[in-house]
Parts: structure tokens; sequence; C-alpha cells
């Protein structure tokens, strides 16, 4: 009877999978007055340290020594959206809480908090805190004047906005010349608005040009003098095939300030006026293989030398520490040069490279990756493998590790750790 | 004998002459003209329309996709995903040749290639983006069997997506019923299969499920459902940079 049953379903499967039907109910997708979604997100990372790193001096001479570092980290993000008439209010709220070997940290802010106002296709005016991405850099963007720095190890993290009152005015031709959108914006500075931006009580006007012409993404931008220096740039970016888009970046600054340490340990702070540039490509391969290669020289990084006596100086003052105790000098480096040098590229010419091959062997959703950072002075690098697993709706699960390479006083074999595993799992909704 | 001719003489001497009038076409079918009337079957100028994606792997496990387009023109088209929520708010812009993919968390439009595929499985950017076949395609060649013309598809430019494409178009309806993409070496990439003929009204009558599969994907299917698409008219300014993260306002 049994069989008989198997022999029946056998038949009948076929038939039913030639005639499946599809459901589409449009109307759980119209539009709200009220929208809101987010995501909930849990990280691990353990951290390898190098106990002879500058950084890791610098950073934990005054904590018992440690090689390992363990991380653990839950956070939320939440988006909202509400809708009234051509206004729009937006916000966007961060949370995340942190335990680690020294303890543990919260931290909850609004990464963006604006109301919008759209009177018509051509013009929009913003007001409040709002996240800005000038640039068409994927792991730098050298012309990000008015946004904080992204993450080179992670480009695409979400980041926290400034205050700004923004108008957003476009046009379209049919013409070679495409579009035309001016976006002139302030971004001002008091006791108690952006103080991260820069020093208080400036409007900080700044004010960027866009046009599509010839099929070219151009951007002009500018930032006035105020709470930093007048800054200046332009960007581009277009495709050169079906496969194949080519982008640049470069920005003049205006005496662009940062402190150097000399190597009988005096820091002073240098004021020059520099020029950074950026040029990248992206391409896909005929078998899915994504290539993303940027080249980046940054003006107002560090020279070789500068990072070599850095080093050299963070290496005596701590030798000078363990001797006698004597964490004065230790001390005056962290407060002057920490902040400068723990960036994760302050020197001055780097290349990067990403890889990554889309759905391999037929595994759909999965996507591994290579992503290598090169400090083209000194020849120091690190290099990160990926995997990236998509297959579960609203899932997202990430594997990475980083390994840091290089000899002693170069960039890379000078960060505090030589190893860095992480595994993120990110739920949305 | 008289000169005159008979009628009957007459109708018998012109029947070779009518034999080969009927032997021979009206006229040569323009392909070109063809495809247009495809193009003008499958959707108005100017629409907005949504769409349900569908990704299938072999052992039936489903992935979906919502999408809200709109389209101006002969190349203006605006994509923006409405569920599941990891993907809603990103955006896909097509102006021409150039497509830019706009995601929430980055904040900038960033240029992409068609074809890459921004929801993975079959479909690429160029299949969820696509213009007017004869904005992209010229006709080479046009055959006839019973109840299908076969139209040879060469792109026009190398911008575009697939180099060649081969579509079986229902004599009746003047409507697609398969079309093979193929690359310029001649390899198959895909094959876009579409069904269920429906009325959106407005005069729009057209297929409402479109199913893909690929060589290069054995057992791995996609599919693409239509809903709601109408005319509706829209400034050039929506299809702008500036305007892609606000796509969400139109609809």
């Amino acid at each position: 009877m049994r069989r008989l049953f198997c022999a029946c379903l056998s038949l009948w499967l076929p038939s039913a999978a030639a005639h499946e039907s599809y459901s589409f109910d449009v109307s759980q997708f119209e539009k709200k007055p009220f929208e809101f979604n987010g995501y909930a997100e849990l990280k691990a990372e353990q951290f390898t340290f190098d106990r002879r790193a500058a950084l890791y001096q610098l950073g934990f001479f005054d904590q018992p020594p440690r090689d390992d570092f363990d991380r653990g980290t839950g956070s939320l993000q939440l988006e909202g959206l509400y809708r009234h008439g051509i206004a729009t209010a937006h916000v966007l709220a961060y949370g995340s809480y942190t335990h680690d070997d020294t303890g543990n940290d919260r931290d909850t802010r609004f990464y963006e908090a604006s109301v919008s106002v759209q009177p018509s296709s051509h013009a929009t005016y913003d007001l409040g805190k709002k996240t800005l991405s000038w640039g068409k850099g994927y792991a730098w963007n050298p012309i990000g004047f008015v946004q904080r720095a992204k993450d080179p190890n992670d480009p695409e993290l979400s980041r926290e906005g400034f205050v700004i009152a923004d108008g957003d005015f476009v046009r379209s031709f049919d013409s070679t010349l495409k579009t035309i959108a001016l976006t002139p914006l302030v971004v001002p500075t008091t006791a108690g608005i952006n103080t991260d931006f820069g020093t208080a009580d400036h409007l900080n006007p700044a004010a960027k040009v866009y046009f599509l012409y010839a099929d070219t993404d151009i951007d002009l931008m500018m930032l006035g003098a105020g709470a930093k220096s007048a800054r200046y740039g332009v960007d581009f970016s277009r495709n050169l095939g079906t496969n194949l888009e080519l982008h640049g970046e470069w920005a003049h600054i205006t005496d662009a300030a940062r402190p150097v340490v000399d190597s009988a340990g005096n820091i002073t702070p240098v004021e020059a006026s520099a020029t950074s540039y950026l040029v990248g490509l992206r391409y896909l391969s005929d078998s899915l293989l994504t290539t993303i290669l940027e080249y980046y020289y940054n003006g107002a990084g560090y020279s070789e030398g500068e990072m070599r006596t850095f080093s050299s100086v963070v290496h005596d003052a701590y030798d000078q520490y363990q001797a006698t105790g004597n964490a004065m000098p230790l001390t005056k480096l962290r407060i002057a040069l920490q902040p400068a040098m723990a960036k994760p590229n302050p020197g001055r010419r780097y290349l990067y490279l990403r890889l990554s091959q889309q759905e391999p062997f037929d595994i759909l959703y999965f996507t591994p990756a290579l992503t290598t950072i090169v400090n083209a002075d000194d020849r120091s690098y690190s290099v990160a493998p990926e995997l990236l697993y998509t297959g579960v709706t609203n899932l997202e699960l990430r594997f990475r590790v980083f390994w840091l390479h290089g000899a002693r006083l170069t960039d890379f074999g000078e960060k505090q750790n030589d190893r860095r595993v992480e595994l993120r799992a990110r739920y949305y909704f | 004998m008289s000169n005159r001719l008979h009628p009957r003489s007459f109708l018998w001497g012109l029947l070779p002459l009518l034999a080969l009038l009927l032997a021979t076409p009206a006229r040569a079918l323009d392909g070109n003209a063809l495809l247009k009337q495809l193009d003008h079957n499958l959707e108005p100028e100017s629409y907005e329309m949504y769409r349900k994606l569908i990704n299938i792997e072999p052992d039936g496990k489903k992935k979906e996709y919502v999408l809200y387009t709109v389209k101006k023109g002969r190349d203006k088209m605006v994509a923006l995903f409405l569920d599941p929520p990891s993907d809603k708010g990103r955006a896909t812009l097509r102006l021409g040749d150039n497509m830019w993919l706009y995601i929430p968390n980055v904040g900038k439009p960033l240029r992409i290639t068609s074809l890459q595929s921004v929801v993975g499985g079959v479909f690429n950017n160029a299949d969820i983006l696509a213009l007017d076949y004869s904005v992209e395609y010229n006709v080479d060649k046009v055959e006839e069997t019973g109840s299908s013309y076969i139209l040879s598809l060469k792109a026009r430019t190398a911008a575009v997506a697939y180099d060649r494409l081969k579509v079986w178009v229902d004599k009746a309806t003047v409507l697609p019923v398969t079309i093979e993409a193929y690359a310029a070496s001649g390899l198959l990439i895909k094959a876009l299969h579409f069904s269920d003929i429906k009325d959106f009204g407005g005069g729009i009558k057209r297929p409402s499920v479109m199913e893909t599969d690929s060589p290069l994907y054995k057992g791995y299917k996609s599919v693409m459902l239509y809903s709601s698409l109408r005319a509706r008219s829209f400034p050039d300014e929506v299809f702008t940079l500036n305007y892609l993260p606000r796509a969400g306002e139109l609809r």
C-alpha cells in the first residue's frame, strides 16, 4: 500500500511543480505615512595583540599586559520616517552594548534626525542632523569635507551625521549635459552643536555642484574657512563599459594642521596646505569576480620618516616607563598623537584592493572576498579574507579575519594587533 | 476573327500573374517596426509598476524581493526595493547606459555596471532596469513559424548587457513568448519565458509572469511578477542622483 502511495506521489509531484503558480498581493506594500525598520546585530571579535607594537604600548601601558583581547557587541539600529504633505521627518538611531576584557560600555546616539521639505521635484530643503556622503572613492574620500571619515575596513557602515541646513536644487536637460544640481549648506558649530566638527561659533558654509556631463558624474565642492580651514575639491566617476567603472577625487586643504613628534620627543603642530587625491576602478569579470582597486595619496598624512620617528619615540618612552615608572612621556604622546596615529590609515600613500566573488560554485547569496590595504611607502599591509552569506531572508552572516604584516617601525607593523577575527550576525526587520 | 480579347481568355491570362502575387508576401516584414510594436504592447512610454522577484533554488527554497519601478521615455528608469527589510530603501537609477545603486547605509549612489546583480540569482541589473528592446537592439533577421515571428536582435552598442537576443513573438498578440540572451561569444546566458497574459487596464494587456533560467545557474530559476502597471508621467528631475534617496516619495 505504502509503495503504491509513493508511486502515486512520484507521478503527481512533477505535475504539481510544472503548474506552480505565484501570488503577488501588492496592497501590503502601499505607501504609509509612517515607516519603521532597522536591524539587530551581534558581533564577536578576538584580537591578538602585538605587545612590542607602538600603538599597543601607547594604548595599554597602564593596564595589565595581555596577548589577547575578546570583545562582544550587541547593537540595534532603528529608522523611522513620518510623512505629512510635502514634509518628511526622518530619524536614524543607534545603540550598542559592548562587553570586553576591560569591562562594559554603552553607546546610544542619533545618527540622523532631520526634517525635509520638498515643494517640487526641483528643490528640497533639509534641517537637522544628517549624514552627507561626498566623494566617489570606495575606501577613502579625500573630499569628504562635511562628513566623518569612513573606516576603510568597513566602508559601508552607517556613520553619524552633523547638524546642517541645506537646499538641493536640480535641473535636467535633454542634451550632453543631462543634470546639474546645486547643494548649498551650513554646518553651524556652537558650544553645544557639532562640537566634534571643529571650533565653536562658526557657520561653516559649504557647497557642492553636480553635473552629469557626457555620461560622467562630476562634482565640485568647497568648505569655507571657519571651524576648519578652507578646502575645495573635485571628483568624477564614469563607466568605461558594461563591466568597468573609473573614479577619482582631488582635494586641496589650506592650512592642514597635524601634530608631529621629533626624535627628541618634542611635539609640535605643523600647519601646511595639503593636496590629496584618489584614483580607482571597479571591474566585473565574466566569472562575476568584482575587483575594486584604489590608490590614495593623503597629502595631510604622515610621511614614512614621521611615522618611523613616532614609533621609535613611543618605544623609547615605553622602555623608560618600564625602567623608571615615569608615565609622563607616554601620557603626553597619548594625548597629542594617539587620535591621529590610531586612525586606520594615518600615512601618506595607500593601495586598496578588494576581490569579491559573487556566488561561486552556484552557491546563491554566498560572497567570499579578500581585501588588502598596503602602505605604499613602507610596504606594510593588512590582508582580510571574508565570507558573507545572505541566503536566509533578512539575515546576514559575515566572518572576517584580519592579518597585519610589517617590519618594526612600519605602519601596519606598529598597529596594536597582529590579527583580528570577527563574526557578525545582523537581522533586519 | 475579331482582335477583341474574349473576357474568359483575359481571366485565364491573369491567373499566372495572380498566382505569382499570392506566392509573394504583400510586403517584407519590417523587424524593427515589429519590435517597436512589441515594446508598445508591453509597456506605455512612461509608467509606474510593482514587481515581485522570486529566486528559486534547486531544493525549492525561495527568496523574494518587491520593487516599485517608474520609467519615463526611452531611457530613464528608477527601481526602488520595498521588501525584504534587508534591502528596503535600495534604489537603482538608469539613464541610458548609466546605472547607479543607492544603498541607505552607504548614503550615496554608486555607479554600477549592467551585468552586476543587486539581488543575486539569475536576474542582473540589466534585467531589472531593462529599457525598451528597440532602444537597445536592432533587428537583424525575421523568421516566421506557424504562430510566431522569430526576431534575431543585435545590440546597438557595446554598452548593452547582452550582445544578441532571439525573440519568439506571438503573431496574434505581438507579445514575447520566449527570449534567449546570448553573449558576444555566442554563449547562451539566459532564457526568459513570458506567460499569464493579464489586462492591467488602460489598454495594457501583457504577460504578468516572466520566468528566467540560465545554463550558468543550472537548476536555479528566477521569476518576475508584474502588478499595478499603469501609465503615469514624471518630471525629468525624478531621474537624477539627487532624487534617488527620495524615490519612495513618488508612490
